[in-house]
């Protein structure tokens, strides 16, 4: 089969550019600058500034993680309350409705959803924060007045959690390009 | 020096989300490139938190944003050397690179002849013959669809599939189909939610959450649009054999 470049980059945003929008509107809070994180990912993807590994994971975690960095970029660069919006919407939580899906992923976000929600709130809160918010574990432990080491442990606890429970459904599909 | 202080377990989750740094970012780098045990939980952690975007509510980008990203692209040229191989490749053709053969190799042959099958008629053997490939075949009637019927390939590892209907009634946007995999003794499991086009056709990419043995009955539910954690529609599909 003959894919032309066009048809190959097309085929690539069909099937990931909701959820890079998703993730990208979820760390940056702003529409447009997630159209702008978007339109980034895609093309540095096409003019090779980023360099895929298979040997490191899938293509929708790859690309998710140009997504994620340049999001998180974005979002450094604005004015502090930038971030303090992260931890007021963090008071918020998570696990709203998803929207309908046509595809594969519906199991995987039904158990995402489910697992977050099982997770306890403080777990939670410091995922989110170091995923979505780009924060580190010594910024997130000053942010909350926490211990380092209580963050350290409820971070690797909330993973081995969601490992735990997702691994079963991400491993078989691992080094494929389909959706996690 | 005790075996947790050489291995950097309780970094490695950290790692993974993005969330270290200095010294004990560095700490881990050269760490996992030497130890299987931790590069093996390091690339669990990884396919967690390339998962983590799911837990959110799916946006639909802006209808315009394609248009913009096709006309930057084709106003750049892909950078990099000619396609000697796949490591020579521009970043974006070494992805597509197992994408187009992924596709060559399933989409090709499954979904655009069977697509064009079931344009022509119900299926039938014309169809069981395309799927006379290692794995699974289901046949799905129409229960509670009379009329209606389905084929689920599912591949050799077992995980994945393609589903393929004919006779289900177009939904409202309020409701979708969804594929149920209904085990005794065990909670029952969703494969996917998927529409039909104005012909009350559908082909998807299904995932196959359980061994298929497990199961007792494949099913096809009606459900509201978000989708439900068990059927609460009627089978309108149904299979209880498959081979």
């Amino acid at each position: 089969m003959q894919l032309g470049e066009e048809a190959g980059l097309e085929l690539l945003y069909a099937r990931y550019g909701g959820l890079i929008f998703t993730l990208a509107l979820r760390i940056v809070g702003d529409p447009e600058l997630a159209r702008e994180v978007l339109q980034d990912t895609f093309l540095r993807c096409w003019d090779g500034s980023e360099s895929f590994d298979s040997a490191r994971g899938r293509v929708p975690w790859w690309l998710m993680g140009i997504a994620r960095n340049r999001a998180i970029d974005l979002l450094r660069s604005r004015p502090h309350q930038a971030r303090l919006r992260e931890r007021e919407q963090l008071a918020v939580g998570i696990g709203e409705p998803a929207q309908p899906d046509a595809t594969a992923s519906f199991p995987m976000r039904h158990a995402m959803v489910s697992a977050l929600q099982g997770l306890p709130a403080a777990q939670r809160q410091a995922i989110e924060m170091a995923y979505y918010g780009g924060f580190t574990q010594t910024e997130i432990a000053r942010e909350l007045g926490t211990p380092l080491g209580t963050i350290k442990s409820r971070t690797r606890e909330a993973m081995d959690r969601l490992r735990t429970l997702l691994w079963p459904l991400i491993e078989p599909q691992r080094g494929g390009v389909g959706r996690p | 020096m005790t075996e947790e202080h050489e291995h950097p377990i309780e970094n490695l989750a950290a790692y993974a989300l993005g969330a270290l740094e200095g010294p004990e970012q560095v700490r881990v780098e050269s760490h996992v490139a030497t130890c299987t045990t931790c590069a093996s939980l390091l690339e669990q952690y990884r396919g967690v938190v390339g998962a983590l975007p799911f837990g959110l509510d799916p946006v639909q980008p802006p209808a315009e944003a394609w248009a913009a990203i096709r006309a930057e692209a084709a106003r750049r040229r892909p950078r990099g050397p000619g396609p000697a191989s796949i490591k020579g490749l521009p970043s974006w053709r070494r992805v597509m690179w197992p994408v187009v053969a992924a596709l060559a190799a399933s989409l090709l042959v499954w979904n655009v002849v069977l697509q064009l099958e079931l344009t022509r008629r119900p299926p039938g053997p014309e169809v069981e013959a395309l799927a006379r490939r290692p794995g699974r075949l289901v046949i799905l009637t129409g229960t509670g669809a009379p009329g209606a019927s389905g084929r689920l390939l599912v591949a050799i590892d077992g995980h994945h599939g393609h589903l393929a209907t004919a006779g289900l009634r177009p939904l409202p946007a309020e409701r979708t189909y969804q594929l149920w995999f209904v085990r005794p003794g065990a909670p029952t499991v969703t494969g996917g939610a998927f529409r039909v086009d104005s012909r009350g056709r559908a082909w998807a990419t299904i995932t196959v959450p359980v061994p298929l043995d497990e199961a007792r009955v494949v099913a096809i539910t009606e459900e509201p649009a978000l989708g439900s954690a068990t059927p609460t529609g009627s089978y309108l599909l149904e299979a209880k054999s498959w081979r």
